[in-house]
């Protein structure tokens, strides 16, 4: 880590100002129970907290890692100091979609588009053959759906990148 | 008691087989479900939470509303759905700020959420509000003679302050007691916390390495135990468990990764005496080898 590129510049208060953050004092709890700690390259929270708190902004917007987290939440359980690394990692990715759209996960346009990120309740062959109902999913209900979508367009992330919601 | 059932989207969409064994169990253990007209995505951890806080909350926040209009708690399978939806909760009730800007953006619906339906864990209200003890009462069939081992879904237990209901999320009793209930033998062994690895994006950056992750705790239940079975309580632990068993045995080319994998649900299912083609119909996995050694439990002992 080069610390002339340190700089003066707030970043945690831009990523992720609510939890302990500045508690963190590098005991590393939250990589030695991390699934993701074993990846290639890995995931190892506790330098996420650290390029936070130094403020090494361009390359925390390059770290793929953080999308590696499996979100079993032993990092937040295990942290003696509160630091919420789960939620600091949801709140990493939230500010790099913030600044880079490609980082948009595309499931939140499939949720837009119908409710939900799998194909739900068109397998109906299968489910009647399990002696399973029709269920009430909201892509069936064009009226909800739409309620729905137009809740969504209010919202941020959806209004700024509407072209990837087909307008 | 009422519940809200919230099926989440893999289960109904790929398991449904798992849904179904819900479906039979909870009214003969005096459950009764109502469904969650309308629900969306739980909204799931890789997709809203990670790119908006405010969408984030507004989908948690569609969800609970469905719940508070029918009066009852959510009981959700899924490990993700049931961690993603208290998560949401949580948030909506410590934030005063959130949960006015989410009612405004759920009124034009003509929803409202107050936080006062609570999360549910279906683990949880089988081993807590029903009791072994009244599931091993009303069982038809049993596990006798056969060994498992439990997979304890992370999302049930981490962090324990807004998704646990343990004593001790360090070592939780719920699953093998309920396992136990159905009258097998719960072999415990040194893995049995460890995380199955299937959610989020580890398996998909880096599938090698989330592959042998997985393959440590395999080789730990094959040498540290008499498993028949896994029993899994997550539909992203159900899948994955299966699928990497697979494959590890086309990666060594012999099939020595073949222990079935069933939802607890589903077991719980056809000891009460459902059909297998019906609560235990999808597996990639064969499930002969338990389902054909369970006994009939005579009422009269
Ligand atoms: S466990 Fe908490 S205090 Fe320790 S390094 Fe990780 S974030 Fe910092
Ligand atoms: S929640 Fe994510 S970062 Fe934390 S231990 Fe689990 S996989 Fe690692």
């Amino acid at each position: 880590m080069d610390l002339q590129e340190v700089s003066v510049k707030d970043l945690w208060q831009d990523v992720y100002s609510a939890g302990n953050l500045h508690y963190c004092f590098n005991c590393s709890t939250c990589i030695s129970g991390c699934p993701a700690s074993h990846g290639d390259p890995p995931l190892l929270v506790r330098n996420l907290a650290r390029k936070l708190i130094l403020g090494l902004e361009e390359e925390l917007l390059d770290d793929d890692t953080p999308w590696a987290c499996v979100s079993c939440s032993r990092c937040e359980e295990m942290c003696p100091m509160n630091v919420m690394p789960f939620e600091m990692i949801l709140f990493i990715r939230q500010w790099q979609c913030r600044n880079d759209e490609t980082r948009v996960p595309t499931a939140i346009v499939e949720i837009y588009k119908r409710g939900y990120t799998q194909a739900v309740g068109v397998n109906t062959e299968l489910r009647e053959s399990l002696g399973l109902p029709r269920l009430n999913t909201i892509t069936n209900n064009p009226e909800q759906l739409e309620l729905f979508r137009a809740m969504l367009m209010k919202t941020r992330i959806v209004s700024e990148n509407d072209y990837m919601f087909g307008g | 008691m009422q519940l809200c059932f919230f099926p989440g989207c893999n289960t109904p969409a790929i398991r449904p087989d798992v849904e179904r064994a819900i479906r039979a169990s909870m009214p003969v253990l005096g459950i009764e479900l109502v469904d969650a007209d309308n629900y969306v995505c739980c909204p799931a951890f890789g997709s809203f939470p990670s790119a908006d806080e405010e969408a984030w909350m507004a989908t948690s926040g569609w969800n609970l509303s469905i719940a508070e209009e029918k009066g009852c708690d959510f009981v959700v399978q899924c490990g993700s759905c049931y961690s993603s939806l208290c998560m949401g909760r949580e948030h909506l009730l410590h934030d005063a700020e959130k949960l006015t800007r989410v009612n405004e953006l759920l009124e034009p619906a003509g929803r409202q959420v107050t936080g006062k339906s609570r999360v549910r864990h279906v683990s949880e209200v089988l081993f807590k509000e029903i009791g072994p003890e009244k599931i091993a009462a009303h069982r038809k069939k049993s596990l006798k003679g056969l060994h498992g081992v439990v997979q304890y879904p992370c999302h049930t237990l981490f962090p324990s302050e807004v998704v646990g209901f343990e004593e001790s999320p360090r070592a939780p009793q719920g699953l093998r007691r309920l396992v136990e209930a159905l009258g097998a033998a719960v072999d415990g062994y040194s893995r049995e916390l460890q995380c199955c690895g299937g959610a989020g994006g580890f398996m998909k950056s880096t599938p090698e390495q989330a592959v042998a992750f997985a393959k440590a705790k395999f080789d730990a239940i094959l040498a540290e135990t008499k498993a028949d079975f896994i029993a899994v309580s997550c539909i992203t632990c159900l899948m994955h468990m299966e699928r990497v068993q697979n494959t590890l045995n086309e990666q060594i080319g012999e099939e020595r990764y073949r222990i079935p994998v069933f939802d607890y649900n589903q077991l719980l299912a056809l000891c009460l005496g459902f059909d297998p083609k019906q609560v235990s119909a999808i597996c990639s996995v064969p499930r002969d080898s338990v389902i054909s050694r369970m006994t009939d439990v005579n009422p009269n002992t």
